[in-house]
């Protein structure tokens, strides 16, 4: 996976989640605000579709998607987003039930940055969070 | 298959994969302890059910389903009460069992209680290969639903009873 370079040093960190079941978004709404870090606006989408209209619209410096969505897939989403310049600083962190290697093959060659099975356990993405600020932090 | 059987396992490989993704499931993200049950433990826990139902009105039962399609396809078919259903997306949520929570959450919860399963189980048993799962479908059962008289079905290839917090849960995989 890529280097992390997207948070800003202490400006807040605006954060997207897409996944197409609203537990999963409210779950990881709230692990997110449970992170010791500068969170700016947590936005939702269900489907990938709906994320591309959020990142056109709104500064975004985070996506967390999950893989299996109607509409537009997570796969989908991220290759539209691996076509544009202006995001390729945007952190991509998949959370998915699937953890198969060739699927983690795919998402390597998609630039994504991090990639989280589930079930997880609150701390992991807690974890992640305090990567993406270490990694800003050198 | 196109059946739900992989090539490469053996049907105790598949049960213990399939046991071992519920633990997971069920212990890490919904912080339940996940104890394995026989078909007696099961029939007895689901008309306990009854007892732990409102004013002996019938127990609602949920069915959660989620379709794969891969190197093998099938489905995996969760049947739960509708009351654990509601405690396990509270426990979820960092909510309390007492909390109310709109049906739609509760369904949702429950799709991705069988969606997280069915994932974990075919991460096991097929961890080179891709599987497609389609979106969860939860139901409720007719009132007069009985999850013991429900048969197996010629489809069925394997299945698993479990208590959560001593309610039963049933887990079928069928092939397509």
């Amino acid at each position: 996976m890529k280097e992390t370079n997207g948070a800003a040093g202490n400006k807040p960190l605006n954060i997207l989640i897409v996944d197409d079941s609203a537990t999963m978004r409210a779950l990881l709404h709230r692990v997110i605000g449970l992170a010791d870090l500068p969170i700016g606006r947590i936005y939702q989408a269900p489907n990938g579709l709906e994320a591309l209209k959020i990142l056109e619209t709104h500064s975004v410096q985070a996506v967390f998607t999950d893989l299996n969505m109607p509409v537009m897939n997570g796969m989908e989403l991220l290759r539209e987003i691996a076509k544009r310049d202006n995001w390729k600083d945007l952190l991509r962190i998949i959370i998915s039930t699937d953890g198969s290697k060739l699927r983690r093959d795919e998402a390597r060659e998609l630039n994504v940055d991090l990639y989280v099975e589930k079930p997880f356990r609150p701390e992991v993405v807690r974890d992640v969070l305090c990567q993406i600020a270490t990694a800003d932090a050198h | 298959m196109s059946s739900a059987k992989s090539p490469l396992l053996t049907p105790t490989d598949l049960h213990d994969t399939l046991q071992a993704a519920l633990i997971e499931v069920g212990e890490n993200a919904y912080f339940v302890f996940v104890e394995p049950c026989d078909a007696g433990t099961f029939t007895t826990l689901a008309e306990q059910e009854r007892d732990k139902s409102h004013r002996d009105a019938p127990v609602a039962w949920l069915m959660a389903s989620v379709r794969f399609t891969g190197a093998f396809s099938g489905s995996v078919e969760i049947v739960l009460p509708e009351r654990l259903g509601h405690w396990l997306v509270a426990s979820l949520l960092g909510m309390t069992p007492d909390d109310p929570l709109p049906d739609a959450q509760v369904f949702d919860g429950v799709g991705e209680f069988a969606n997280m399963v069915c994932g974990a189980w075919l991460s096991r048993v097929g961890d080179q290969s891709l599987f497609e799962l389609k979106v969860p479908a939860v139901t409720r059962m007719a009132s007069d639903w009985n999850p013991v008289a429900d048969g197996r079905g010629r489809e069925e290839v394997m299945c698993r009873m479990v208590a959560l917090n001593d309610s039963p849960m049933r887990i079928r995989v069928r092939a397509q």
